[in-house]
Protein backbone atom coordinates (compact mmCIF):
# COMPACT_ATOMS: atom_id res chain seq x y z
CA UNK A 1 0.00 0.00 0.00
CA UNK A 2 1.33 3.37 -0.91
CA UNK A 3 -1.02 5.74 0.86
CA UNK A 4 0.33 7.49 3.92
CA UNK A 5 -1.76 6.37 6.85
CA UNK A 6 -2.96 9.37 8.81
CA UNK A 7 -1.99 9.54 12.40
CA UNK A 8 1.24 7.66 11.82
CA UNK A 9 3.42 10.73 11.99
CA UNK A 10 2.34 12.20 15.28
CA UNK A 11 2.08 9.01 17.28
CA UNK A 12 4.56 6.64 15.72
CA UNK A 13 4.58 3.27 17.30
CA UNK A 14 7.36 1.42 19.04
CA UNK A 15 8.74 -1.72 17.48
CA UNK A 16 8.42 -5.01 19.34
CA UNK A 17 12.15 -4.80 19.98
CA UNK A 18 11.23 -2.02 22.35
CA UNK A 19 8.57 -3.58 24.57
CA UNK A 20 7.20 -2.22 27.78
CA UNK A 21 6.50 1.24 26.41
CA UNK A 22 2.94 2.41 26.12
CA UNK A 23 3.12 3.21 22.43
CA UNK A 24 2.44 0.40 19.95
CA UNK A 25 0.53 -2.61 21.18
CA UNK A 26 0.41 -3.72 24.78
CA UNK A 27 0.63 -7.16 26.32
CA UNK A 28 -2.47 -9.31 26.13
CA UNK A 29 -2.62 -12.15 28.61
CA UNK A 30 -5.18 -14.89 29.13
CA UNK A 31 -4.92 -16.32 32.62
CA UNK A 32 -6.73 -19.59 33.30
CA UNK A 33 -9.77 -18.61 31.27
CA UNK A 34 -12.69 -21.00 31.50
CA UNK A 35 -15.99 -20.27 29.90
CA UNK A 36 -19.34 -21.99 29.54
CA UNK A 37 -22.57 -21.01 27.92
CA UNK A 38 -25.75 -21.82 29.79
CA UNK A 39 -28.89 -22.28 27.73
CA UNK A 40 -31.75 -23.40 29.93
CA UNK A 41 -30.59 -26.63 31.53
CA UNK A 42 -27.91 -27.19 28.89
CA UNK A 43 -24.39 -26.13 29.78
CA UNK A 44 -21.72 -26.02 27.13
CA UNK A 45 -18.15 -25.83 28.32
CA UNK A 46 -16.20 -24.03 25.61
CA UNK A 47 -12.92 -22.98 27.21
CA UNK A 48 -11.07 -24.85 29.91
CA UNK A 49 -8.25 -23.06 31.73
CA UNK A 50 -6.84 -21.39 28.66
CA UNK A 51 -3.64 -19.48 29.37
CA UNK A 52 -1.29 -17.77 26.95
CA UNK A 53 0.38 -14.41 26.37
CA UNK A 54 0.49 -12.26 23.30
CA UNK A 55 3.50 -9.98 23.81
CA UNK A 56 3.19 -6.34 22.81
CA UNK A 57 3.27 -5.82 19.07
CA UNK A 58 3.15 -9.47 18.13
CA UNK A 59 0.59 -11.41 16.14
CA UNK A 60 -0.97 -14.56 17.58
CA UNK A 61 -3.05 -16.67 15.22
CA UNK A 62 -5.57 -18.90 16.92
CA UNK A 63 -6.47 -22.06 15.04
CA UNK A 64 -8.71 -24.86 16.20
CA UNK A 65 -11.73 -26.96 15.34
CA UNK A 66 -15.11 -25.30 14.78
CA UNK A 67 -16.98 -24.40 17.92
CA UNK A 68 -13.94 -24.64 20.18
CA UNK A 69 -14.43 -21.13 21.52
CA UNK A 70 -12.07 -19.12 19.33
CA UNK A 71 -14.61 -16.34 18.86
CA UNK A 72 -15.36 -16.44 22.57
CA UNK A 73 -11.69 -15.75 23.28
CA UNK A 74 -11.89 -12.63 21.14
CA UNK A 75 -15.12 -11.45 22.76
CA UNK A 76 -13.51 -11.84 26.19
CA UNK A 77 -10.41 -9.91 25.11
CA UNK A 78 -12.64 -7.19 23.64
CA UNK A 79 -14.60 -6.77 26.87
CA UNK A 80 -17.83 -7.71 25.10
CA UNK A 81 -18.67 -10.47 27.57
CA UNK A 82 -17.30 -11.64 30.93
CA UNK A 83 -15.48 -14.94 31.34
CA UNK A 84 -17.00 -17.56 33.64
CA UNK A 85 -13.64 -17.68 35.40
CA UNK A 86 -10.12 -16.42 34.89
CA UNK A 87 -8.75 -13.04 33.93
CA UNK A 88 -7.85 -11.41 30.63
CA UNK A 89 -5.24 -8.69 31.08
CA UNK A 90 -4.55 -5.90 28.66
CA UNK A 91 -1.50 -3.82 29.48
CA UNK A 92 -1.42 -5.59 32.82
CA UNK A 93 -4.91 -4.48 33.83
CA UNK A 94 -7.94 -6.78 33.85
CA UNK A 95 -10.22 -6.22 30.85
CA UNK A 96 -13.54 -4.76 31.92
CA UNK A 97 -16.88 -4.90 30.12
CA UNK A 98 -17.52 -1.96 27.83
CA UNK A 99 -15.65 0.14 25.32
CA UNK A 100 -11.87 -0.05 25.21
CA UNK A 101 -10.28 2.94 23.46
CA UNK A 102 -7.31 0.79 22.39
CA UNK A 103 -9.47 -1.74 20.58
CA UNK A 104 -10.19 -2.41 16.93
CA UNK A 105 -12.08 -5.52 15.96
CA UNK A 106 -13.35 -7.13 12.78
CA UNK A 107 -16.19 -9.56 13.33
CA UNK A 108 -17.09 -12.76 11.56
CA UNK A 109 -20.33 -11.18 10.43
CA UNK A 110 -19.20 -7.70 9.45
CA UNK A 111 -22.11 -5.99 11.27
CA UNK A 112 -22.20 -2.87 9.13
CA UNK A 113 -24.81 -0.27 10.03
CA UNK A 114 -27.31 -0.60 7.16
CA UNK A 115 -28.43 3.03 7.33
CA UNK A 116 -24.93 4.37 6.76
CA UNK A 117 -22.84 4.51 3.64
CA UNK A 118 -19.65 2.51 3.48
CA UNK A 119 -17.63 5.63 4.24
CA UNK A 120 -19.80 6.56 7.23
CA UNK A 121 -19.49 3.00 8.54
CA UNK A 122 -15.71 3.33 8.60
CA UNK A 123 -15.70 6.92 9.87
CA UNK A 124 -18.13 6.54 12.78
CA UNK A 125 -15.62 4.82 15.04
CA UNK A 126 -13.23 7.71 14.51
CA UNK A 127 -15.80 10.37 15.34
CA UNK A 128 -16.99 8.55 18.48
CA UNK A 129 -13.34 8.54 19.53
CA UNK A 130 -13.08 12.27 19.14
CA UNK A 131 -11.75 12.86 15.62
CA UNK A 132 -13.30 15.65 13.59
CA UNK A 133 -15.72 14.71 10.82
CA UNK A 134 -13.39 15.88 8.06
CA UNK A 135 -10.46 13.99 9.51
CA UNK A 136 -12.54 10.84 10.02
CA UNK A 137 -13.75 11.04 6.45
CA UNK A 138 -10.22 11.37 5.08
CA UNK A 139 -8.93 8.45 7.14
CA UNK A 140 -11.93 6.34 6.12
CA UNK A 141 -11.25 7.02 2.45
CA UNK A 142 -7.60 6.02 2.84
CA UNK A 143 -8.48 2.71 4.44
CA UNK A 144 -11.23 2.00 1.91
CA UNK A 145 -8.59 2.48 -0.75
CA UNK A 146 -6.37 0.02 1.11
CA UNK A 147 -9.06 -2.69 0.98
CA UNK A 148 -9.91 -1.89 -2.63
CA UNK A 149 -13.32 -0.34 -2.04
CA UNK A 150 -12.64 3.29 -2.96
CA UNK A 151 -15.35 3.10 -5.64
CA UNK A 152 -17.94 2.09 -3.06
CA UNK A 153 -17.59 4.85 -0.48
CA UNK A 154 -21.11 6.09 -1.07
CA UNK A 155 -22.71 2.66 -1.45
CA UNK A 156 -24.94 1.23 1.25
CA UNK A 157 -24.22 -2.16 2.84
CA UNK A 158 -27.19 -3.84 1.10
CA UNK A 159 -25.50 -3.03 -2.21
CA UNK A 160 -22.34 -4.97 -1.27
CA UNK A 161 -21.51 -8.65 -1.61
CA UNK A 162 -20.54 -10.63 1.49
CA UNK A 163 -16.84 -10.34 0.76
CA UNK A 164 -17.03 -6.62 0.17
CA UNK A 165 -18.92 -6.10 3.44
CA UNK A 166 -16.22 -8.02 5.25
CA UNK A 167 -13.56 -5.79 3.76
CA UNK A 168 -15.44 -2.74 5.03
CA UNK A 169 -15.43 -4.38 8.46
CA UNK A 170 -11.65 -4.80 8.24
CA UNK A 171 -11.15 -1.21 7.09
CA UNK A 172 -13.32 -0.01 9.99
CA UNK A 173 -11.15 -1.88 12.51
CA UNK A 174 -7.84 -0.80 10.97
CA UNK A 175 -8.88 2.83 10.57
CA UNK A 176 -9.06 3.13 14.35
CA UNK A 177 -5.30 2.53 14.37
CA UNK A 178 -5.85 0.27 17.38
CA UNK A 179 -3.20 -0.88 19.82
CA UNK A 180 -5.14 -4.13 20.18
CA UNK A 181 -6.47 -5.61 16.97
CA UNK A 182 -8.84 -8.57 17.14
CA UNK A 183 -9.74 -10.28 13.90
CA UNK A 184 -12.36 -13.02 13.76
CA UNK A 185 -11.90 -14.88 10.49
CA UNK A 186 -12.07 -11.62 8.61
CA UNK A 187 -11.22 -13.17 5.25
CA UNK A 188 -13.66 -16.07 5.46
CA UNK A 189 -16.11 -14.68 2.88
CA UNK A 190 -13.48 -13.14 0.63
CA UNK A 191 -12.53 -14.78 -2.67
CA UNK A 192 -9.11 -16.42 -2.90
CA UNK A 193 -7.49 -13.72 -5.01
CA UNK A 194 -8.67 -10.81 -2.85
CA UNK A 195 -7.75 -12.83 0.19
CA UNK A 196 -4.11 -13.09 -0.86
CA UNK A 197 -4.05 -9.39 -1.62
CA UNK A 198 -5.62 -8.47 1.72
CA UNK A 199 -3.23 -10.73 3.61
CA UNK A 200 -0.33 -8.81 2.07
CA UNK A 201 -1.94 -5.45 2.84
CA UNK A 202 -2.66 -6.47 6.40
CA UNK A 203 0.88 -7.72 6.85
CA UNK A 204 2.39 -4.41 5.78
CA UNK A 205 -0.07 -2.47 7.94
CA UNK A 206 0.78 -4.61 10.96
CA UNK A 207 4.47 -4.08 10.29
CA UNK A 208 3.96 -0.35 10.21
CA UNK A 209 1.70 0.10 13.25
CA UNK A 210 2.76 -2.85 15.40
CA UNK A 211 -0.52 -3.42 17.23
CA UNK A 212 -0.93 -6.52 19.36
CA UNK A 213 -3.01 -8.87 17.24
CA UNK A 214 -5.18 -11.84 18.01
CA UNK A 215 -6.25 -13.37 14.74
CA UNK A 216 -8.72 -16.24 14.56
CA UNK A 217 -8.55 -18.26 11.36
CA UNK A 218 -9.39 -21.64 9.93
CA UNK A 219 -6.57 -21.38 7.47
CA UNK A 220 -3.27 -22.72 8.78
CA UNK A 221 -1.24 -21.32 5.89
CA UNK A 222 -2.72 -17.89 6.62
CA UNK A 223 -1.67 -18.33 10.25
CA UNK A 224 1.91 -19.10 9.21
CA UNK A 225 2.00 -16.11 6.86
CA UNK A 226 0.68 -13.57 9.37
CA UNK A 227 1.46 -14.95 12.82
CA UNK A 228 4.46 -14.68 15.10
CA UNK A 229 2.98 -17.59 16.97
CA UNK A 230 0.22 -20.06 16.24
CA UNK A 231 -1.97 -20.95 19.18
CA UNK A 232 -3.45 -24.37 18.42
CA UNK A 233 -6.60 -25.13 20.37
CA UNK A 234 -8.11 -28.54 21.10
CA UNK A 235 -11.70 -29.72 20.73
CA UNK A 236 -14.32 -28.29 23.08
CA UNK A 237 -13.88 -27.74 26.02
CA UNK A 238 -10.80 -26.19 24.49
CA UNK A 239 -7.37 -25.97 26.00
CA UNK A 240 -4.24 -24.61 24.40
CA UNK A 241 -2.73 -27.65 22.77
CA UNK A 242 0.47 -26.16 21.49
CA UNK A 243 2.04 -22.79 20.86
CA UNK A 244 4.04 -22.89 17.66
CA UNK A 245 6.52 -20.06 17.11
CA UNK A 246 6.87 -18.89 13.51
CA UNK A 247 10.20 -17.60 12.22
CA UNK A 248 10.69 -15.45 9.18
CA UNK A 249 12.18 -18.39 7.27
CA UNK A 250 9.05 -20.47 7.89
CA UNK A 251 6.96 -18.16 5.74
CA UNK A 252 8.63 -19.09 2.48
CA UNK A 253 6.09 -21.45 1.04
CA UNK A 254 8.70 -23.24 -1.02
CA UNK A 255 10.86 -24.05 2.00
CA UNK A 256 10.90 -27.32 3.94
CA UNK A 257 10.56 -25.22 7.12
CA UNK A 258 7.13 -24.02 5.93
CA UNK A 259 6.03 -27.57 5.25
CA UNK A 260 7.20 -28.65 8.70
CA UNK A 261 5.27 -25.87 10.45
CA UNK A 262 2.19 -26.62 8.41
CA UNK A 263 2.41 -30.29 9.29
CA UNK A 264 2.95 -29.48 12.96
CA UNK A 265 -0.07 -27.19 13.12
CA UNK A 266 -2.28 -29.59 11.18
CA UNK A 267 -1.24 -32.43 13.45
CA UNK A 268 -2.43 -30.42 16.44
CA UNK A 269 -5.79 -30.13 14.69
CA UNK A 270 -5.85 -33.88 14.24
CA UNK A 271 -5.03 -33.86 10.55
CA UNK A 272 -2.16 -36.17 9.70
CA UNK A 273 -0.35 -35.04 6.61
CA UNK A 274 2.59 -36.73 4.98
CA UNK A 275 4.36 -33.39 4.95
CA UNK A 276 3.24 -32.70 1.41
CA UNK A 277 2.17 -29.21 2.40
CA UNK A 278 -0.52 -27.41 0.49
CA UNK B 1 -13.60 -7.51 -8.68
CA UNK B 2 -15.64 -10.65 -9.13
CA UNK B 3 -18.08 -9.93 -6.35
CA UNK B 4 -18.99 -6.46 -7.63
CA UNK B 5 -21.41 -7.79 -10.24
CA UNK B 6 -23.30 -9.70 -7.59
CA UNK B 7 -23.78 -6.44 -5.75
CA UNK B 8 -25.41 -4.62 -8.66
CA UNK B 9 -27.52 -7.64 -9.54
CA UNK B 10 -28.85 -7.72 -5.99
CA UNK B 11 -29.71 -4.03 -6.32
CA UNK B 12 -31.87 -4.53 -9.40
CA UNK B 13 -33.50 -7.68 -8.03
CA UNK B 14 -34.82 -5.75 -5.07
CA UNK B 15 -36.71 -3.35 -7.31
CA UNK B 16 -38.42 -6.02 -9.38
CA UNK B 17 -41.72 -7.26 -8.01
CA UNK B 18 -43.70 -10.27 -9.11
CA UNK B 19 -45.72 -9.82 -12.30
CA UNK B 20 -45.43 -7.29 -15.07
CA UNK B 21 -46.64 -3.72 -14.82
CA UNK B 22 -49.20 -2.69 -17.45
CA UNK B 23 -48.84 1.02 -18.33
CA UNK B 24 -51.32 3.14 -16.39
CA UNK B 25 -52.21 0.23 -14.07
CA UNK B 26 -51.09 2.22 -11.04
CA UNK B 27 -54.09 4.50 -11.56
CA UNK B 28 -56.53 2.19 -13.36
CA UNK B 29 -56.48 -0.75 -10.97
CA UNK B 30 -57.28 1.21 -7.80
CA UNK B 31 -60.07 3.03 -9.70
CA UNK B 32 -61.43 -0.33 -10.84
CA UNK B 33 -61.48 -1.48 -7.21
CA UNK B 34 -63.48 1.58 -6.14
CA UNK B 35 -65.85 1.20 -9.09
CA UNK B 36 -66.44 -2.42 -8.14
CA UNK B 37 -67.28 -1.49 -4.53
CA UNK B 38 -69.68 1.21 -5.76
CA UNK B 39 -71.32 -1.26 -8.13
CA UNK B 40 -72.09 -3.65 -5.27
CA UNK B 41 -73.41 -0.72 -3.23
CA UNK B 42 -75.67 0.39 -6.11
CA UNK B 43 -76.81 -3.19 -6.68
CA UNK B 44 -77.78 -3.56 -3.01
CA UNK B 45 -79.89 -0.39 -3.21
CA UNK B 46 -81.64 -1.57 -6.38
CA UNK B 47 -82.17 -5.22 -5.44
CA UNK B 48 -83.61 -4.48 -1.99
CA UNK B 49 -85.36 -1.33 -3.23
CA UNK B 50 -83.99 0.72 -0.33
CA UNK B 51 -85.27 4.26 0.25
CA UNK B 52 -82.72 7.09 0.25
CA UNK B 53 -83.16 7.58 3.96
CA UNK B 54 -81.96 4.02 4.70
CA UNK B 55 -79.16 3.67 2.15
CA UNK B 56 -78.69 6.34 -0.50
CA UNK B 57 -77.01 5.18 -3.72
CA UNK B 58 -73.41 6.24 -4.47
CA UNK B 59 -74.38 9.21 -6.67
CA UNK B 60 -76.60 10.65 -3.91
CA UNK B 61 -73.70 10.41 -1.47
CA UNK B 62 -71.48 12.10 -4.02
CA UNK B 63 -74.02 14.94 -4.21
CA UNK B 64 -74.07 15.21 -0.41
CA UNK B 65 -70.28 15.26 -0.39
CA UNK B 66 -70.17 18.11 -2.90
CA UNK B 67 -72.66 20.02 -0.73
CA UNK B 68 -70.52 19.37 2.34
CA UNK B 69 -67.23 20.51 0.90
CA UNK B 70 -68.82 23.83 -0.02
CA UNK B 71 -69.83 24.54 3.59
CA UNK B 72 -67.50 26.23 6.07
CA UNK B 73 -68.83 24.05 8.92
CA UNK B 74 -67.53 20.94 7.20
CA UNK B 75 -64.01 22.30 6.98
CA UNK B 76 -64.12 23.35 10.61
CA UNK B 77 -65.15 19.80 11.56
CA UNK B 78 -62.34 18.32 9.47
CA UNK B 79 -59.90 20.77 11.05
CA UNK B 80 -60.99 19.90 14.59
CA UNK B 81 -60.72 16.17 14.00
CA UNK B 82 -57.33 16.49 12.33
CA UNK B 83 -56.07 18.78 15.08
CA UNK B 84 -57.10 16.33 17.79
CA UNK B 85 -55.62 13.48 15.82
CA UNK B 86 -52.28 15.15 15.10
CA UNK B 87 -51.77 16.28 18.72
CA UNK B 88 -52.71 12.92 20.18
CA UNK B 89 -50.76 11.00 17.58
CA UNK B 90 -47.58 13.01 18.17
CA UNK B 91 -47.92 12.65 21.93
CA UNK B 92 -48.64 8.93 21.80
CA UNK B 93 -45.91 8.18 19.26
CA UNK B 94 -43.17 10.05 21.10
CA UNK B 95 -44.14 8.63 24.49
CA UNK B 96 -44.59 5.15 23.05
CA UNK B 97 -41.18 5.09 21.36
CA UNK B 98 -39.50 6.44 24.50
CA UNK B 99 -41.13 3.94 26.85
CA UNK B 100 -40.70 1.05 24.39
CA UNK B 101 -37.00 1.82 23.94
CA UNK B 102 -36.53 2.11 27.69
CA UNK B 103 -38.25 -1.26 28.19
CA UNK B 104 -35.92 -2.85 25.66
CA UNK B 105 -32.76 -1.29 27.10
CA UNK B 106 -33.37 -1.70 30.81
CA UNK B 107 -34.31 -5.00 32.35
CA UNK B 108 -35.28 -3.23 35.55
CA UNK B 109 -37.70 -0.93 33.75
CA UNK B 110 -39.05 -3.77 31.63
CA UNK B 111 -39.84 -5.92 34.65
CA UNK B 112 -41.56 -3.01 36.34
CA UNK B 113 -43.53 -1.67 33.39
CA UNK B 114 -44.63 -4.88 31.68
CA UNK B 115 -47.50 -5.86 34.01
CA UNK B 116 -49.00 -2.36 33.85
CA UNK B 117 -48.65 -2.03 30.10
CA UNK B 118 -49.78 -5.56 29.36
CA UNK B 119 -53.00 -5.14 31.31
CA UNK B 120 -53.77 -1.59 30.17
CA UNK B 121 -53.28 -2.31 26.49
CA UNK B 122 -56.22 -4.69 26.41
CA UNK B 123 -58.58 -2.01 27.67
CA UNK B 124 -59.68 -0.59 24.32
CA UNK B 125 -59.68 3.22 24.02
CA UNK B 126 -63.47 3.23 23.64
CA UNK B 127 -63.85 1.84 27.15
CA UNK B 128 -62.34 5.10 28.40
CA UNK B 129 -64.77 7.39 26.53
CA UNK B 130 -67.33 7.69 29.36
CA UNK B 131 -64.52 8.62 31.74
CA UNK B 132 -62.91 11.14 29.41
CA UNK B 133 -66.28 12.82 28.95
CA UNK B 134 -66.65 12.91 32.71
CA UNK B 135 -63.17 14.31 33.24
CA UNK B 136 -62.69 16.60 30.28
CA UNK B 137 -66.22 17.23 28.99
CA UNK B 138 -66.40 17.94 25.28
CA UNK B 139 -63.05 19.76 25.14
CA UNK B 140 -60.19 18.79 22.81
CA UNK B 141 -58.12 17.47 25.72
CA UNK B 142 -60.16 14.33 26.25
CA UNK B 143 -59.98 13.36 22.59
CA UNK B 144 -56.28 14.15 22.31
CA UNK B 145 -55.52 11.98 25.32
CA UNK B 146 -57.67 9.20 23.96
CA UNK B 147 -55.81 9.19 20.66
CA UNK B 148 -52.49 9.33 22.50
CA UNK B 149 -53.59 6.37 24.62
CA UNK B 150 -54.58 4.31 21.59
CA UNK B 151 -51.37 5.13 19.74
CA UNK B 152 -49.12 4.74 22.78
CA UNK B 153 -49.67 1.02 23.28
CA UNK B 154 -49.17 0.14 19.64
CA UNK B 155 -45.93 2.10 19.64
CA UNK B 156 -44.63 0.90 23.01
CA UNK B 157 -45.12 -2.77 22.32
CA UNK B 158 -43.67 -2.75 18.82
CA UNK B 159 -40.77 -0.44 19.68
CA UNK B 160 -39.77 -2.65 22.60
CA UNK B 161 -40.05 -5.77 20.48
CA UNK B 162 -38.13 -4.43 17.51
CA UNK B 163 -35.34 -2.87 19.58
CA UNK B 164 -34.87 -6.17 21.41
CA UNK B 165 -34.57 -7.96 18.08
CA UNK B 166 -31.82 -5.74 16.70
CA UNK B 167 -28.93 -7.87 15.42
CA UNK B 168 -26.64 -8.36 18.47
CA UNK B 169 -23.59 -7.99 16.22
CA UNK B 170 -24.51 -4.32 15.76
CA UNK B 171 -24.41 -3.84 19.53
CA UNK B 172 -20.99 -5.48 19.69
CA UNK B 173 -19.77 -3.32 16.84
CA UNK B 174 -21.06 -0.18 18.55
CA UNK B 175 -19.34 -1.12 21.80
CA UNK B 176 -16.13 -1.89 19.92
CA UNK B 177 -16.33 1.54 18.28
CA UNK B 178 -16.45 3.15 21.72
CA UNK B 179 -20.15 3.93 22.14
CA UNK B 180 -21.67 4.28 25.59
CA UNK B 181 -24.95 2.56 26.48
CA UNK B 182 -26.91 5.71 25.74
CA UNK B 183 -25.18 6.17 22.40
CA UNK B 184 -25.88 2.53 21.59
CA UNK B 185 -29.54 2.98 22.46
CA UNK B 186 -30.01 6.15 20.44
CA UNK B 187 -27.61 5.77 17.54
CA UNK B 188 -27.66 2.02 16.98
CA UNK B 189 -30.70 0.32 18.48
CA UNK B 190 -33.38 2.89 17.67
CA UNK B 191 -31.89 3.51 14.26
CA UNK B 192 -31.69 -0.19 13.43
CA UNK B 193 -35.27 -0.66 14.60
CA UNK B 194 -36.51 2.41 12.72
CA UNK B 195 -38.09 0.57 9.75
CA UNK B 196 -40.11 -1.63 12.11
CA UNK B 197 -41.03 1.39 14.24
CA UNK B 198 -42.16 3.26 11.14
CA UNK B 199 -44.50 0.49 10.10
CA UNK B 200 -45.89 0.39 13.63
CA UNK B 201 -46.42 4.15 13.34
CA UNK B 202 -48.55 3.51 10.27
CA UNK B 203 -50.67 0.96 12.09
CA UNK B 204 -50.93 3.34 15.03
CA UNK B 205 -52.18 6.13 12.76
CA UNK B 206 -55.15 3.98 11.78
CA UNK B 207 -55.89 3.17 15.41
CA UNK B 208 -55.58 6.83 16.42
CA UNK B 209 -57.80 8.13 13.65
CA UNK B 210 -60.49 5.59 14.50
CA UNK B 211 -60.27 6.66 18.16
CA UNK B 212 -60.78 10.35 17.30
CA UNK B 213 -63.94 9.78 15.35
CA UNK B 214 -65.33 7.31 17.87
CA UNK B 215 -64.72 9.75 20.72
CA UNK B 216 -66.46 12.51 18.79
CA UNK B 217 -69.55 10.37 18.34
CA UNK B 218 -70.04 10.45 22.08
CA UNK B 219 -68.70 13.63 23.57
CA UNK B 220 -67.74 16.54 21.36
CA UNK B 221 -69.02 19.87 20.07
CA UNK B 222 -67.21 19.76 16.72
CA UNK B 223 -65.45 17.26 14.48
CA UNK B 224 -66.31 14.66 11.87
CA UNK B 225 -67.95 12.42 14.46
CA UNK B 226 -70.26 15.27 15.45
CA UNK B 227 -71.03 16.03 11.81
CA UNK B 228 -72.11 12.43 11.31
CA UNK B 229 -74.21 12.13 14.46
CA UNK B 230 -75.93 15.45 13.72
CA UNK B 231 -76.67 14.36 10.16
CA UNK B 232 -78.06 11.07 11.47
CA UNK B 233 -80.41 12.71 13.95
CA UNK B 234 -81.80 14.91 11.17
CA UNK B 235 -82.09 11.79 8.95
CA UNK B 236 -79.64 13.12 6.34
CA UNK B 237 -78.28 9.68 5.55
CA UNK B 238 -76.41 11.00 2.50
CA UNK B 239 -74.43 13.34 4.74
CA UNK B 240 -73.74 10.52 7.20
CA UNK B 241 -72.25 8.39 4.45
CA UNK B 242 -70.41 11.37 2.95
CA UNK B 243 -68.82 11.99 6.36
CA UNK B 244 -67.84 8.35 6.56
CA UNK B 245 -66.25 8.54 3.11
CA UNK B 246 -64.25 11.58 4.26
CA UNK B 247 -63.05 9.67 7.34
CA UNK B 248 -61.90 6.83 5.14
CA UNK B 249 -60.15 9.13 2.68
CA UNK B 250 -58.32 11.08 5.37
CA UNK B 251 -57.24 7.86 7.11
CA UNK B 252 -55.87 6.46 3.86
CA UNK B 253 -54.16 9.78 3.15
CA UNK B 254 -52.46 9.90 6.56
CA UNK B 255 -51.31 6.30 6.23
CA UNK B 256 -49.93 6.93 2.75
CA UNK B 257 -48.14 10.05 3.93
CA UNK B 258 -46.38 8.19 6.74
CA UNK B 259 -45.40 5.41 4.38
CA UNK B 260 -43.96 7.92 1.93
CA UNK B 261 -42.04 9.75 4.66
CA UNK B 262 -40.56 6.56 6.08
CA UNK B 263 -39.77 4.92 2.76
CA UNK B 264 -37.46 7.68 1.61
CA UNK B 265 -35.23 7.41 4.69
CA UNK B 266 -35.64 3.86 5.92
CA UNK B 267 -35.41 1.63 2.89
CA UNK B 268 -32.86 -0.93 3.99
Amino acid sequence: MTTQMPGAGSESRATPANPGTTSGGGDLAFEKISHRYVNGSRRTEVLNEVSFNVPAGSVACVVGPSGCGKSTLLALAAGLQPASSGVVRWDGKPVRLGPNPDLGMAFQQPGLFPWMTVRQNVAIGLTTRGRSRAEARRIADDFLLAVGLHDFQDAYPNQLSGGMAQRVGIARALALNPRLLLLDEPFAAVDAFTRLKLQQELKSLLKRYRPTVLFVTHDVSEAILLGDVIVAMSQRPATVQRIIPIEHADRNRASPAYARKLAEALECLGIRSDADGA
Amino acid sequence: MADDTAATAAGTMRKAGVGRAVPGSRVLLPLAGIAFACAIWQLTVVVYDLPVIVLPPPWAVATSLSELVRSAAFWRDVGVSLFEFVCGYALGTIAGIAVGALMAESRFFRMTATPVIESLRFIVPFAWIPLTVLWFGTSYTGKILLVAYAVFFVMTVSTARSVMHVDPTLTRVGTMLGMSRIELALRVHLRAAAPAIASAARAAAAVGWIAVVAAEYVGASAGLGVLITNAATSLQTGHVLAGMVVIGLIGAGVSGLIRRLSRSRLDY
